[in-house]
């Protein structure tokens, strides 16, 4: 019976309703200005913030759990344009690499398939945030633990659709049962493709499928997401094995090194003889 | 894959670096002691000895950096132990899950070796170990603690290769080799200093622990040449200033190929302490700037 979301990009027209609505349910702080120098620029600039886009945040981050992109594409004769959007969140991997990565069972998956940090349980030992293939959980220095997108599980548990869902005046991000949303999605693919235009869906295969995912109108690349992610540990038994096998040279090397218990006999009966 | 959105773990060198190092070295010194032991012979113990009371002290220093860079580090307990269940937990697949525990083992392994050569040396008195000490536990510990120390010296580069990080990833699967194979070189170079500081460095166990050091070095600058094809363009950090200094004048070139030719020189002329002595030291400097250099590039 999982639970998730379906983000439609070609009909977000990023308003970013959805990460206000983010940053309201889950009270998270906003992100103060960093002020620096930078060099040539006689005033202060915030660099923490984009400056030149109307994109605000630039990435994911432990108090930002959403993130609308803005995707200006210009030709080179400035003819031709198209203004993409992706509001982008956790995607809830059916087989999540942070998940798998945390040594404290820190983060869990509930019964709607939804991937959860649990604040009390987490150490801050960083792991789980490069072992995500989407760049997504990160660390907050104020609580000394990992956070990201809970796919509002406080709500989902008691009936209700995500926040961010629940705000998007486009309906582009769709929150329902799995199978519900594949269906969807695989209408509004056809529907496009029979218009002749680009669309792809981002998410039937990767990690397994994702919980969250994606119609785009163009490559991952350009919205920000992997082409080709691998859920890290499935090299795992690859690296044992060639460390094993190391393992298994120093050993040898140590042994015709060491095995002076056999050169010794040798020797003594050499001189025997 | 897309690099510029996998976000660093911002671990922090002087703790985590400095981490593989020591652990590294521990686990080296042990297993090469623990070779030793079991296959050399029982008349000539100065390099398992000297192994154990390097292996010891070092590794009582490791929970200071890796507690240090946790988040929460009075929590650090929840390695162990599920929090909310009470129960122990192990994480298969997660080998920062599985080096806690081994870590673990690891430390009674050498901890009772260290106590059984304090005891063996008459330094302190145990009945329990006097009576058996030269039997079969000691045999024993060498078995689990040199099979414990082959884990902590590999799994922290499989740890580094099993993430999304696109140096890290690309390194894959030979980060784990490289680090058993420095922690062996690293360990030796322990040895040979604590040999030198009670001088006790002559004779055929230190020829053998040179012979066993020169192919050890040797298949490091393999490991790492092969590293740096499979990394390819993410290799690319390690070409820039601060790598260039660490990595490649101070690991590749001070720290193993330098060593390497002082070994192979003058591995029939006894040569003044001096000299011997720098060459170990630039041995275990190469060891550690390798793990900071190697933690740093995938971080950037
Ligand atoms: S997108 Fe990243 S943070 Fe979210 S479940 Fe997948 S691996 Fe975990
Ligand atoms: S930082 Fe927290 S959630 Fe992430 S792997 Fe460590 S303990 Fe688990």
């Amino acid at each position: 019976m999982a639970k998730g979301m379906f983000v439609d990009t070609t009909i977000c027209t990023g308003c970013k309703a959805c990460q206000v609505a983010c940053k309201q349910w889950n009270g998270l702080s906003a992100e103060p200005a960093h002020f620096g120098k930078r060099p040539g620029v006689p005033y202060p600039v915030a660099d923490n913030f984009t400056g030149d886009s109307y994109d605000n945040t630039g990435t994911l981050s432990a108090t930002d759990w959403r993130h609308v992109r803005f995707i200006e594409q210009i030709d080179e004769s400035r003819r031709e344009k198209r203004w993409l959007f992706s509001s982008d969140s956790c995607k809830h991997c059916s087989d999540a690499g942070c998940l798998n990565a945390c040594p404290t069972k820190a983060i869990v998956r509930t019964d709607l398939g939804n991937v959860v940090v649990q604040q009390e349980t987490c150490i801050g030992c960083k792991f789980c945030i490069p072992s995500c293939p989407y760049g997504v959980i990160s660390f907050s220095e104020e609580t000394g633990t990992a956070h990201k997108c809970t796919l509002c599980n406080d709500r989902i548990h008691n009936g209700l659709g995500t926040a961010c869902a629940k705000a998007c005046p486009t309906g582009s991000i769709r929150f329902g049962e799995l199978a519900d949303l594949k269906k969807r999605a695989d209408a509004r693919l056809a529907q496009l493709k029979g218009k002749g235009e680009q669309a792809r869906i981002y998410g039937y295969e990767e990690a397994d499928g994702l919980n969250v995912f994606y119609l785009f109108a163009d490559r991952p690349k350009v919205y920000g997401q992997p082409e080709d992610p691998v859920v890290p540990q499935r090299r795992l038994v690859l690296c044992s094995l060639v460390t094993i096998l190391t393992a298994l040279g120093v050993g040898a090397a140590a042994l015709v090194s060491f095995r002076e218990r056999l050169n010794g006999r040798d020797e003594e009966e050499n001189h025997e003889s | 894959m897309s690099p510029e959105i996998i976000q660093p773990p911002e671990w922090a060198w002087y703790y985590i670096a400095v981490y593989f190092f020591v652990a590294g070295t521990s686990a080296g010194a042990y297993f090469i002691g623990a070779m030793e032991e079991l296959f050399g012979s029982g008349r000539e113990r100065e390099v398992s000895r000297a192994a154990c009371y390097i292996a010891f002290p070092l590794l009582i220093l490791v929970p200071i950096p890796l507690i240090a860079d946790l988040g929460r580090p009075e929590r650090f307990w929840h390695l162990f132990i599920y929090n909310q269940g009470g129960y122990p937990y192990l994480n298969l697949i997660s080998p920062m899950s599985v080096g806690s525990w081994v870590l673990l083992i690891f430390s009674v392994c050498t901890l009772l070796s260290f106590l059984d050569n304090l005891v063996a040396d008459r330094v302190i008195s145990f009945p329990l170990f006097s009576r058996y000490y030269n039997r079969i536990p000691r045999r024993l510990y060498a078995v689990f603690g040199s099979l414990a120390g082959f884990f902590i010296a590999g799994y922290t580069g499989v740890l580094l290769n099993v993430t999304a990080s696109p140096f890290w990833a690309a390194t894959s699967p030979f980060m784990g080799a490289l680090f058993i194979v420095s922690g062996a070189s690293t360990g030796a170079a322990a040895i040979s200093l604590y040999l030198i500081w009670r001088r006790r460095n002559s004779g055929g166990e230190v020829e053998r622990l040179e012979a066993f050091d020169r192919v050890v070095m040797v298949s490091e600058l393999v490991l790492i040449a092969l590293l740096l094809i499979l990394a390819g363009r993410t290799a690319l950090p390690l070409m820039t200033l601060p790598f260039v200094a660490m990595f490649w004048l101070g690991t590749v070139a001070l720290g193993i190929v330098a060593p390497l030719w002082f070994k192979y020189r003058f591995r029939r002329h006894p040569f003044g302490d001096a000299p011997v002595l720098a060459h170990y030291l630039c041995i275990l400097a190469g060891g550690l700037l390798l793990r900071i250099s190697l933690l740093q590039a995938g971080q950037l």
